[in-house]
């Protein structure tokens, strides 16, 4: 019987080198060429800030695929990164920018992981209510402490001239910004799929199957699942320090739980079936806004309902109906070989 | 010889209930003690204190360590397993997926033996949620015998086995305290397997102890009797 | 001091009305109802919207009314139908439902803020301890009060309180045992959104009316629920107490912090007791 521990790292080296991870990457990379070359600026725009924003949805998402917790208050990791991007910037700190830049992130998910030690002593809707609880915490906190964080007038960020070897010009350009967070994202996905087949992935999965059973395996599940929710809270903040780059300004009401339930609705859009599916939550979302915009200005309302339909009729979301379409079709072309 | 697991005045109140009261029991390496009794004698619950699994009155010692305190994750890790009546395992997991998890915690020699003696090796590679019932039984207990454990607590394996599969089912758990020197409690309902297996007897009713000893001593022990009976039968 | 702590009183009481609400739902559908602070909203703008017309008394009947049957219509819509499913599906339902509602408000009553006075026979001061305290406060507390103490009677010793303890401790067992879940369902939500109306319009006169009280709220009664534990009254009781001294006297000692200190408390619970105050370990 082949030795069990060899299997984790077959699969990992399987999935890079798989042909539909590499045929996926050159869609991507060519879709990219397409909309840069031949794309209006509006439109470019638009799927920058979908990009910068799917960050967050995949944040909300990472936490319920592989923890199975609903996160209702993520619009704080991705403000404090978005704020911590700010600070870093503004010459307040010790450290130069670049430098300050880069630790943006670590330091959200470091605090995000402490208080991922006391949070996961709640389940399920317990958990959830403590989220949109802790968001709120986060908003007032920000939109009060103005000597620090400006308040509710929020917060210019200061862009030097050049930024790791780009320009300041290229990093808020649509056509220059969109690249940089479509290469995030790329990377992101690698890396979480990475995580996700590693052993603390699935280690990670099984205490979310059964986490009393996990404990009396030998595990100390609280700090893994401090580690997972840390990892939700980092891939939120790096979408924070993307848009506050791009968007030269920082204020509270990215803090706000509108802003949390919006990325929720994205992520829920989106499914988890797939590690992806808050991506394309994320981008439908936008395209979908932009067309409601001129009908309505109910916007709360249309958002509200969206996500009422999608929760109830369509859990699965577009990655569910994508896995099951594909699925469909592997069926079909299965049948076509054997007859 | 000092027992290798001891439990000393084990009992759990919920409430104003009594559920369990002053229950001690010893186990010994290589042997299996049994602990029988009426429904609602306290026998699940007794597990559950000693395991760690809820909080109660009373002592549990390891080699003669107090671990009264430790969390079930380490009590693991320091040799001490159980199963669970109601099947506890990952149902979404492959078996060979849910095992290599165990052994990543606690070390897989043994897993190979495992598989081939509780003759999982067809559904390695299967998960769990489609598997027969009493070979997701049978998972229960392998996840509790990955690692070699030096204690087993079994609550109720046999639950819901046909009278093959128990009978079977005996036949490994004599194996298993035999060849790896385990010291096994066993709860259980099926006397069959009990009287098969056990080399002592604790018998419990309405949450105290009753009796304890040979089994083929209490067979017939009146006090017994009348507490699974109501009256001398 | 005196004063400060009548007002953590008055802050207390109208928490734990709010609560009740929430913890009523919760206790029979197993669901945090997310849209629970909308319903507090709605009623505060409704009962404002006839009481500016037909007086103050008139504006809580048609908050109780108006709210009430918007409970029935949540639970006959939603909870029964979606309770076979994971209880976070409805949860995530009732934001939506939350989102909606925030937005009618918005629409029908503008996103400027209201201020409603307190009925004639309410208004003024009585000294208390040398110092001037508004009498409509200690109405809110009494209000609170027999509100708190008819819910308590009502489900420790009527038959239909007994029938609802009965389905929220098991609803199959109690559906077999004659109780009519399905009536007791829509009644149940129905009062708990009754008592989140009539906490939004009596609040009105010190509280004011502005679009984001309903999720300020929310968030507080969640906070109340954490630290007093999910589905406990006696624990919601304690809790909204216990903050709304807090609150009160955070106001005047660290106003800096004030809006901060609940969520501390909060985190504080969550470290040593994560159960909350009357909540079993589980």
């Amino acid at each position: 019987m082949t030795t069990i521990s060899t299997i984790g790292n077959d699969r990992v080296a399987g999935i890079l080198l798989r042909r539909s991870t590499l045929v996926s990457a050159l869609v991507v990379v060519a879709a990219l060429f397409a909309v840069e070359s031949l794309g209006s600026r509006i439109l470019v725009s638009l799927l920058t800030q979908a990009a910068i924003v799917s960050l967050l949805a995949l944040g909300v998402g990472v936490l319920t695929r592989i923890s199975g917790l609903v996160s209702f208050g993520h619009a704080a990791p991705f403000g404090l990164g978005a704020y911590g991007a700010a600070w870093a910037l503004s010459g307040g700190s010790a450290l130069p920018p670049e430098a300050g830049l880069i630790v943006v992130v670590p330091l959200v998910a470091a605090v995000f992981f402490l208080v991922g030690l006391v949070v996961s002593r709640l389940e399920g809707i317990g958990f959830s209510m403590l989220t949109l609880a802790l968001g709120q915490a986060v908003f007032v906190a920000v939109s009060k402490f103005r000597g620090l964080t400006g308040g509710a007038d929020g917060v210019v960020v200061n862009l030097p001239r050049r930024l790791f070897g780009l320009s300041s010009d290229t990093v808020q350009s649509p056509y220059g910004m969109l690249v940089l967070s479509v290469t995030a994202i790329g990377l992101l996905y690698v890396e979480l799929r990475l995580f996700e087949l590693s052993h603390l992935g699935r280690l990670a999965v099984a205490i979310r199957e059964n986490e009393e059973r996990t404990r009396f395996l030998g595990y100390g599940v609280r700090a893994l699942k401090a580690a997972v929710f840390a990892l939700s809270a980092a891939v939120a903040a790096l979408g924070g320090v993307l848009y506050a780059l791009y968007q030269g300004f920082v204020s509270p009401e990215i803090l706000h739980w509108s802003f949390s339930g919006s990325a929720l609705i994205m992520a829920i859009l989106g499914g988890s079936s797939a590690l992806w599916g808050p991506i394309a939550g994320a981008f439908s979302f936008f395209f979908l806004r932009e067309g409601l915009n001129e009908l309505t200005s109910h916007w709360l309302a249309v958002l509200g309902a969206m996500l009422i339909v999608v929760t109830v009729a369509w859990p699965t979301g577009l990655s569910g109906g994508v896995e099951t379409l594909l699925r469909r079709l592997a069926g079909a072309a299965k049948r076509r070989d054997t007859q | 010889m000092t027992a290798l697991f001891r439990c000393v005045g084990v009992g759990k109140r919920y409430g104003g209930v009594v559920a369990l009261m002053d229950v001690s029991l010893d186990l010994e390496a290589g042997k299996v003690h049994g602990l029988i009794g009426p429904n609602g004698a306290g026998k699940s619950t007794f597990i559950d204190v000693a395991s760690g699994r809820t909080p109660g009155l009373g002592q549990v010692f390891l080699d003669g360590r107090d671990i009264t305190r430790t969390p079930p994750s380490l009590r693991r890790r320091m040799g001490v397993s159980r199963s669970f009546q109601r099947t506890s395992i990952f149902p979404a997991l492959t078996i060979r997926d849910q095992l290599e998890l165990a052994a990543h915690g606690v070390g897989g020699e043994n897993i190979s033996e495992l598989v081939g003696m509780l003759a999982l090796e067809p559904v390695l590679d299967t998960r769990a949620e489609e598997v027969s019932y009493g070979q997701q039984r049978l998972v229960d207990l392998a996840l509790a015998l990955v690692g070699n454990p030096r204690v087993l607590l079994l609550d109720e394996p046999a639950a819901g086995l046909s009278v093959a599969e128990s009978q079977a089912l005996a036949a490994h758990l004599e194996e298993i305290a035999e060849r790896w020197n385990v010291a096994t409690l066993l709860v259980e309902h099926d006397m069959d397997v009990v009287f098969r297996v056990c080399h002592v007897l604790t018998v419990l009713a309405s949450g105290r102890w009753l009796v304890s000893g040979p089994p083929a001593e209490l067979r017939n022990d009146p006090a017994v009797i009348r507490a699974y009976f109501g009256s001398a039968a | 001091m005196l004063i400060n702590a009548l007002n953590g009183l008055v802050y207390g009481s109208l928490l734990f009305v709010l609560s009740s609400g929430l913890v009523l739902v919760y206790g029979l559908r197993r669901v945090v109802n997310f849209a629970h602070g909308a319903l507090y909203m709605l009623g505060a703008y409704i009962g404002y919207s006839i009481a500016i017309r037909f007086g103050f008394a008139a504006g809580v009947v048609a908050a109780a009314l108006a709210l009430g049957l918007v409970g029935v219509a949540l639970d006959l819509a939603i909870f029964r139908l979606l309770s076979a499913r994971n209880p976070l599906v409805t949860v995530i339902v009732t934001f939506g439902v939350m989102l909606i509602l925030e937005d009618f408000v918005r629409s029908v009553w503008g996103t400027q803020n209201y201020a409603i006075d307190p009925p004639q026979a309410l208004s003024g001061v009585v000294q208390i301890g040398g110092a001037p305290f508004p009498i409509y406060r200690l109405f809110v507390v009494a209000a609170s009060g027999v509100m708190a103490a008819t819910l308590a009677g009502w489900l420790r010793w009527g038959r239909t309180g007994l029938f609802v303890r009965a389905a929220s401790h098991d609803p199959s067992v109690a559906a077999m045992c004659g109780v009519r879940t399905a009536v007791i369902g829509p009644m149940v939500v129905g009062l708990g959104a009754a008592f989140a109306g009539v906490a939004g319009i009596v609040a009105a006169p010190f509280l004011s009316l502005n679009p984001s009280m309903g999720s300020e709220i929310l968030v507080l009664s969640f906070v109340v629920s954490v630290i007093g534990g999910l589905g406990s009254f006696p624990g919601a009781f304690a809790s909204a107490m216990l903050l709304g001294q807090v609150q009160a006297f955070g106001t005047v000692y660290t106003p800096e912090l004030a809006s901060l200190l609940p969520f501390l408390l909060m985190a504080l619970v969550l470290v040593f007791r994560p159960q909350g105050i009357a909540g079993s370990r589980a």
